[in-house]
């Protein structure tokens, strides 16, 4: 931004651009507690009705809750895992003397720009045959390693902010390597794991094909595959309640958003996956 | 403890930063290394302390060979350019933690930070972090912490590169006390030949990963080996004039001064010689005239320092008690103690 | 742990568990189930012999056996020592038993009435549930019967036909083997057929559509927009188009249905200007494809702009001031400081999002699934259609496999050209602690 050029007019025209996402997403929320009358879109009355799922289970549909729960536990697990296995990995690639050091960062980078999806077909396959199609367990663990090439990589570019002299004074002090990592360089990189673990909570929040693919049964059934089978349903179409349902979903991914932009707006931009 | 580098080399893949050294440095002393950036000094530290393998050689403690020891193994403190505290702990634990990870007890622990904190002079400050403190006072911390388990070694990295004018005057006294009264032998690693003057007993002065000359500050501030510890020392700088090997004297090019031939062997009659002038052996007083013209002052207060225009455009220096009689373009004869000047050949060595 | 090459390779072990179990492994597998004829129907572990319809009917057509199989294909009934012991132990009447025995013993029957009309005939008249009864023992119909291997495929039809040849059992064998098989059929399917041109072209339109339009075109406008604003404005707009990105993919979606349906915001809009309510999102192929490059282009957009806005903000401020000074319109700053300075992010986020929308296929198919008729069919989504869900049931996980396999290579030749093309080689550094 510099002074001589007048910015009234720059931001009108991306505010006008702008109206259509702005009216999206304001109708998700007022959609949700209003009605209105047939063919407009002015609401009428304020109703709580299009939240009833929330108490009441339609036939043939699991509980919302414990959806929610299954969608927590898919989110969170394949998060920790992907902490654990990126805190330890980006060290190492970022730190120690390994045999095969920059092959291993090179294989990283390469994990990373490739496009993980594809090997949908046969992780679907191998999941059947092992017997852990349907199962939370194989679909944490398909996500965990597709997100971990990235984790691996934001890792590594915090311990690399970390100063060599606080290793080597650590190692003078005479701590392990393992000690050195544990109780010096990882508290250094705290808001990295910190902002990591938000990053890699909202993806497994926001996850809708590995799911729906690996483990579409609805004792497993996450958030994404509960929505996507209810608008998908079309016996029952009900654009409040899916609103409803959406707001519900997507409430904790923009509260987390909000509260932390600042820690994962750089995730965001540094050209990730997402 | 005596320490003593063996025809230590350093290689970082295909390129040698350093060649077979031979360094001893005496028990309780605390030896500079003083030298250019980029000559080898904090790769020689980093020998000393095991952060690096050595290519070649051997490094002994005493008479234990630690060449292919583990750094935690040698008992080597260090004090780095930038302290490397440990930001998330507090100055306490920042000292301790050298202790913990040898298991000692807890009380023994606080009682040796304790102490430790008294000999640095921050027994008020243990509570607080690195980020709360002055740039002296993480100084003391860091000189703190790597001498609170009593290393064999004590290795400082630039330790004052970070102050400013003041508390770095202040923190060389300061390091110099500590290092006396722990008695501890110790390596200074420096490129301020003030630093390594003023703190150490003895000064090894390194070029291009070689030892040029080891001495006390004085025997080298007053006989330097070569062209460069002469240029390295002193300030104001020495100044260098050419010269050329003439009749029973050099003659200075482009200018009338005659140096006598002093003792000694000078190269044959023709030769070209470097002769360097410390500002302080130019002055009113001396036996050998130099005709110029003032051509700078530089007022320090108790003295002047003179810029001194030859007139083939060279510049001599000379520092004197303020007098008034002279001023900023005043042509004036002064004179050189031909004692005091030192002759160098073409390669730069002593003559 | 005071080596850190030890220590090393134990922190890198779960990394390298993954990176087996879940990248490599599956490469190589994708790559060997492209060479089966694995599908729903033959299941995916080792398959059984069943002598289904089509089992027979590929005896008769593709081996030419005719005979052998209108054998197999008929019901029949033989009178054996089987069937009258089982009869036997159920308590027939022994007067019944003997008299089959003594007198029809290893008579064949292909059709139920003759093989019931000799049992009424017997001479102890059996009533008609005994009928029903003794001829069900007697049945040897192989239609539809599963064995485990080819002896006892072989033994069962041994009661029909006794003297099988060896050519007919190699026959058999292979017509009835329902399990997967090896085959290179795949991939000259894959040549062959249409639906691979149209959905290659189907792709190659979205990706460059959607990259040129949104991910690099509109992503460069919103940056430049964004840097020629005060910062709260430019802080809002920022987070605002970063919301398409950080939505979860099914409500995204969903909020554009609600946009584009027939009872939706644009149609409700439209028909008070007289136009006809219709669901926009799939009524027309050219609208479909509106629908989906704006769906995946505002997706792809915020990442565009972040990179770009901070290759911007990287510019030095004193280059802004001297083109001002020398008067510069703010287009030609935006031609002759800006751009120039966004050359490797411009190349970056092509490269980078190429590959990602070459390979990504949930806004597809949550918006329009691929219709109206397959008109926005891209590869990756034909996988999909192909291997892991469709209307029909049958999926053809071998051909799937097949066309997984084909961007499987394009995804790692593109990885390995645009890691040469970054020079993450310099990202190397040697640690600094060599112990
Ligand atoms: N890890 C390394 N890899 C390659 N070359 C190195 C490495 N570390 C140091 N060098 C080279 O070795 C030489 C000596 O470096 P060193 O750090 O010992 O210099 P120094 O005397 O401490 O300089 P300064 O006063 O700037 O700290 C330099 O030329 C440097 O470029
Ligand atoms: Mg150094």
């Amino acid at each position: 931004m510099t002074g001589n050029f007048r910015s009234w007019p720059v931001v009108l025209a991306l505010s006008l651009l702008s109206a259509p996402l702005l009216l999206m997403y304001a109708y998700l929320i007022v959609d949700t507690i209003t009605n209105s009358p047939v063919g407009s879109f002015v609401p009428n009355e304020f109703t709580l009705e299009h939240w009833s799922f929330l108490w009441e289970t339609p036939r043939g549909r699991p509980n919302i809750w414990r959806v929610t729960l299954n969608s927590l536990v898919f989110a969170t697990s394949s998060c920790l895992i992907v902490l654990a296995v990126s805190s330890t990995a980006g060290y190492v690639l970022s730190r120690l003397n390994v045999p095969g050091r920059s092959f291993f960062l090179a294989g990283v980078m390469v994990l990373h720009a490739f496009p993980a999806i594809t090997l949908i077909v046969a992780i679907f396959l191998v999941l059947q045959m092992v017997g852990l199609y349907n199962s939370l367990v194989g679909v944490i663990l398909v996500k965990a390693a597709i997100d971990m090439p990235l984790g691996i990589w934001i890792m590594k570019g915090f311990y690399d902010t970390v100063p060599w002299e606080i290793e080597m004074a650590g190692i003078q002090d005479g701590a392990s390597r393992f000690r050195v990592w544990h109780s010096l360089v990882l508290p250094q990189v705290r808001p990295g794991l910190f902002a990591l673990g938000l990053f890699s909570f909202l993806l497994g929040w926001s996850e809708f094909i590995l799911p729906q693919v690996l483990a579409p049964g609805n004792q497993v059934q996450v958030l994404s595959v509960y929505l996507a089978s209810l608008i998908a349903d079309d016996n029952n179409f009900d654009m409040a309640l899916f609103k409803s349902v959406g707001l519900f979903y997507i409430a904790p991914v923009l509260i987390l958003f909000f509260a932390f932009q600042n820690y994962l707006m750089n995730i965001y931009g540094g050209g990730t996956k997402g | 403890m005596r320490i003593l580098l063996d025809g230590f080399t350093k290689s970082f893949g295909a390129v040698t930063v350093i060649e077979n050294m031979k360094l001893e440095i005496k028990d309780g002393e605390m030896l500079a290394l003083l030298g250019p950036s980029g000559c080898g000094k904090s790769t020689t530290l980093f020998a000393i302390c095991g952060i690096h393998k050595v290519t070649g050689g051997r490094i002994l403690f005493g008479d234990k060979d630690v060449t292919r020891i583990a750094p935690q193994e040698r008992n080597v403190g260090v004090v780095f350019q930038s302290y490397a505290l440990y930001p998330h702990k507090t100055v306490e634990e920042n000292i301790a933690f050298p202790l913990q990870v040898r298991r000692l007890s807890a009380d023994e622990i606080s009682r040796q930070v304790n102490e430790m904190a008294r000999l640095v002079h921050i027994e008020k400050l243990l509570g607080r972090r690195p980020a709360e403190l002055s740039g002296g006072q993480q100084q003391r911390v860091a000189l703190a912490r790597a001498l609170v388990r009593r290393p064999d070694v004590l290795l400082l990295d630039e330790p004052l590169a970070n102050l400013d004018a003041k508390l770095r005057l202040e923190m060389r006294s300061e390091i110099r006390r500590i290092q006396l009264e722990t008695g501890i032998t110790a390596v200074l690693v420096t490129h301020d030949q003030v630093e390594a003057m003023s703190m150490c007993d003895r000064i090894a002065i390194m070029d291009a990963g070689r030892i040029i000359q080891i001495a006390t500050p004085s025997e080298m501030y007053e006989n330097p080996r070569t062209e460069f510890v002469a240029g390295f020392l002193g300030n104001p700088p020495i100044a260098f004039l050419n010269g050329v090997v003439g009749d029973g004297a050099i003659d200075i090019s482009g200018t009338d001064i005659r140096l006598p031939k002093s003792a000694g062997a000078l190269p044959s009659y023709g030769a070209r010689v470097v002769v360097g002038i410390r500002p302080e052996n130019l002055g009113p007083a001396g036996d050998v005239p130099v005709k110029g013209r003032i051509s700078f002052v530089e007022t320090q207060g108790r003295e002047n320092l003179y810029d001194l225009t030859l007139p083939n455009g060279r510049v001599l220096r000379s520092i004197q008690p303020v007098r008034s009689d002279v001023g900023l373009n005043d042509e004036v004869e002064w004179f050189m103690r031909s004692d005091r000047i030192f002759v160098f050949g073409e390669d730069g060595a002593r003559l | 742990m005071n080596s850190s090459r030890n220590l090393g390779l134990v922190l890198m072990a779960p990394a390298i568990v993954l990176v087996v179990l879940f990248f490599l492994v599956p490469v190589a597998l994708t790559a060997v189930f492209s060479f089966t004829t694995m599908s729903t129907s033959t299941g995916i572990t080792g398959g059984a012999y069943q002598l289904a319809p089509n089992a027979i009917q590929r005896l008769r057509d593709q081996f030419g056996m005719v005979e052998l199989a209108q054998k197999l294909g008929e019901p029949s009934f033989v009178i054996d020592e089987r069937g009258l012991a089982t009869l036997e132990a159920k308590g027939v009447a022994p007067g019944i038993v003997a008299e089959l025995r003594s007198n029809h013993l290893n008579e064949t029957f292909t059709v139920r009435r003759d093989v019931e009309r000799m049992i009424r005939s017997l001479r102890e008249r059996p009533s008609t549930p005994e009928v029903k009864l003794i001829s069900a023992e007697f049945s040897r119909s192989l239609a539809n019967a599963r064995f485990a291997d080819e002896a006892a495929l072989f033994a069962a039809v041994k009661a029909i036909d006794a003297q099988l040849t060896e050519d007919e059992k190699a026959a058999l064998a292979a017509a009835s083997y329902s399990g997967w098989t090896w085959t290179t059929e795949n991939f000259r399917r894959m040549v062959s057929t249409p639906d691979t041109a149209r959905t290659l072209f189907n792709t190659l339109a979205y990706v460059s559509l959607t990259l040129v339009l949104f991910n690099t075109g509109f992503a460069m406008i919103l940056a430049l927009a964004v840097h020629y604003m005060p910062e709260r404005p430019a802080g809002f707009f920022r987070i605002l188009w970063l919301l398409p990105r950080i939505t979860p993919p099914v409500i995204y979606v969903l909020m554009w249905k609600w946009l584009a349906w027939d009872t939706g915001f644009l149609s409700a809009v439209l028909d008070d200007f007289g136009v006809r309510p219709r669901n926009w999102m799939l009524d027309s192929a050219a609208n479909a494809w509106v629908v989906v490059v704006f769906i995946n282009g505002l997706v792809g957009a915020s990442m565009g702009m972040l990179i770009f806005s901070s290759a911007i903000k990287a510019i030095p401020q004193s280059l802004f001031y001297a083109s001002e000074v020398d008067g510069a319109y703010r287009w030609q700053q935006i031609r002759h400081i800006i751009l120039p300075q966004l050359r490797w992010p411009i190349l970056f986020v092509t490269c980078y999002q190429t590959l990602s929308l070459l390979t990504s296929f949930e806004y597809i198919l949550l918006s329009t699934n691929g219709g109206p008729g397959g008109t926005t069919e891209v590869w990756a989504l034909a996988i999909y259609h192909t291997a892991l869900n469709n209307y029909a049931g049958n999926l053809q996980y071998g051909y799937g496999a097949a066309m997984a396999l084909v961007l499987v290579v394009i995804g790692i030749v593109l990885s390995l050209v645009y890691l040469r093309l970054f020079n993450y080689g310099a990202l190397v550094a040697r640690p600094l602690i060599e112990h």
